[in-house]
């Protein structure tokens, strides 16, 4: 006699958190109140008020040329690093305001990372170098805490086990992927609140934009992140909140289940299915 | 109702053949119950052995549109009402395929029945057909027309067709306690019933799955909560 077989719903796997039907509000890391940014004359964001909710993942998209770029900039100030830029409205993070004349807008980038397109691994500093260069620049001297702060950066990026033995190596010696995840050690090395990302993927291949994706995935539970892609799949994938931007304004924001079944706006419809224009 | 033209022309291509493979189904399934219920009515066999015959032609059109639906979502990753207009095609294919089924299944039993005297009791089976057919071909135009509010005015429907077949059973039951030689002749008419009342059902799923490609509402088991 056999082992008896197992019911059908013995199989089925249990979840391990109870779903919750309600929708209470999330908490929330940024808002971004009546934001309008001009570049000269030129206005690239249009009065766009946003929430961005904290522990979820907010990614940004619309055509070339919409300002989800300069929008997601302007949630460390790093648009101001461009010429001639002026911007009305308020950002609040964590109910602080971003922009007031007592912040240092040095102190809220390293409360706010950035990852970007192309990744910038500082050329003349090994591996293990660049993933603490932003704690010495603040410091840090203790090598012991920079030591378990190097590995911890490392291993949160999902790089740890592949470069554990080639800490001394350049950090351009590794592939377009791992610098790109040795970035995000970089990032996350100075302990940010939230971790933005300009199109993070659009250079990389399959395999190495999968490994971001599952690390943004796994980012979610302790950061606040705030992508920008061109990539509406990745979008749909990783994404639980997506913005639509159009000419500088804010067209629809909401749930990415909702947008990309459901979008309330023609503008939004047109462009996530492809008939834009 | 495809408004504007998609930035790839071969998505909309794709997307096309989908609808058309989907309409064409449509009018074989309602060729084929039409036919069935003509053999039971004229005691035709041959109209019978044809409906038998196309089912095949019918499930190698849902394997077609089976194949076609899974291409178009791994070739273009459709989002929003493409996406919704792409599964509701598939879902609209299983049960088109159900219903010729269901014309198969008549067009077997009118064969039995056809093969004894006529039965005056088959004009009981009439109201059902009648109305089972209204709400196939209502059902069809919604999902063309992506009309919502008549995809609805369908799904309402469905509970008098199962008063009708409730009715006739009754009736046929009585009859075979009635007249006990014909039993098998009753059975088989009640069998009939019961396979145009299955065609409402799967008429209901294609009005539900209507509103949901037009509207992106779920209107299936009201009593539920609404989780879109």
């Amino acid at each position: 006699m056999t082992t008896p077989e197992r019911g059908v719903m013995e199989r089925v796997e249990q979840p391990t958190e109870t779903p919750s039907n309600g929708e209470p509000a999330p908490a929330l890391t940024f808002q971004a109140k009546n934001v309008s940014i001009w570049y000269g004359e030129k206005r690239a964001i249009d009065n766009v008020t946003l929430d961005v909710a904290s522990k979820a993942v907010t990614a940004i998209i619309g055509p070339s040329g919409c300002g989800k770029s300069t929008f997601l900039r302007a949630l460390n100030r790093m648009h101001e690093l461009t010429p001639k830029t002026r911007m009305e409205g308020t950002v609040l993070l964590h109910g602080e305001d971003l922009y007031s004349g007592t912040v240092d807008p040095a102190i809220v980038r390293r409360r706010v990372g950035m990852i970007f397109q192309k990744s910038n691994p500082f050329p003349t500093m090994t591996i293990g170098e660049n993933v603490i260069v932003g704690l010495r620049l603040n410091g840090v001297r203790n090598q012991k805490f920079l030591n378990e702060r190097l590995e911890k950066s490392l291993r949160m990026a999902a790089l740890w086990d592949e470069v554990k033995d080639d800490l001394h190596k350049p950090g351009t010696s590794l592939s377009g992927g791992q610098q790109q995840r040795l970035c995000i050690a970089r990032a996350l090395a100075v302990e940010p609140e939230v971790i933005l990302m300009d199109e993070p993927c659009s250079a990389l291949d399959p395999i190495a934009t999968a490994k971001i994706e599952e690390l943004i995935y796994e980012l979610k539970a302790r950061y606040t992140i705030v992508t920008v892609t061109h990539n509406m799949q990745q979008a749909g994938r990783i994404s639980d909140y997506t913005a639509f931007f159009y000419l500088g304004r804010l067209i629809e924001f909401g749930p990415t289940t909702k947008i990309f079944t459901n979008p309330t706006e023609k503008q939004t419809e047109d462009y996530i299915t492809g008939r834009f224009g | 109702m495809i408004a504007a033209k998609h930035i790839l022309g071969t998505f909309d291509e794709a997307l096309g053949a989908l609808r058309n493979n989907v309409l064409m189904m449509a009018g074989l399934t309602e060729r084929s119950l039409e036919r069935a219920m003509k053999g039971l009515f004229d005691r035709n066999d041959d109209l019978c052995a044809t409906t038998i015959a196309d089912d095949e032609e019918i499930d190698q059109l849902e394997k077609q549109i089976d194949k076609d639906g899974v291409d178009i979502l791994l070739r273009f990753q459709p989002v929003a009402s493409d996406l919704r207009r792409v599964v509701s095609a598939m879902k609209l294919s299983s049960n088109l395929e159900r219903m010729a089924d269901q014309a198969t299944t008549i067009a077997r039993r009118a064969r039995k029945l056809n093969r004894h005297p006529p039965l005056p009791e088959v004009d009981l089976i009439r109201p059902m057909y009648d109305h089972a057919m209204s709400m196939f071909k209502d059902s069809i135009d919604a999902f063309v027309r992506e009309d919502v509010d008549l995809g609805c005015a369908v799904v309402t429907r469905d509970e008098k067709l199962d008063e009708l077949n409730h009715d006739a059973s009754r009736k046929l039951i009585e009859r075979m306690a009635q007249d006990p030689d014909q039993l098998r002749g009753y059975l088989n008419l009640i069998f009939v019933g019961r396979c145009l009342e299955r065609v409402g059902d799967h008429a209901t799923n294609i009005a539900e799955d209507a509103v949901y490609a037009a509207a992106a509402q779920d209107i299936r088991h009201p009593s539920l909560t609404a989780t879109t």
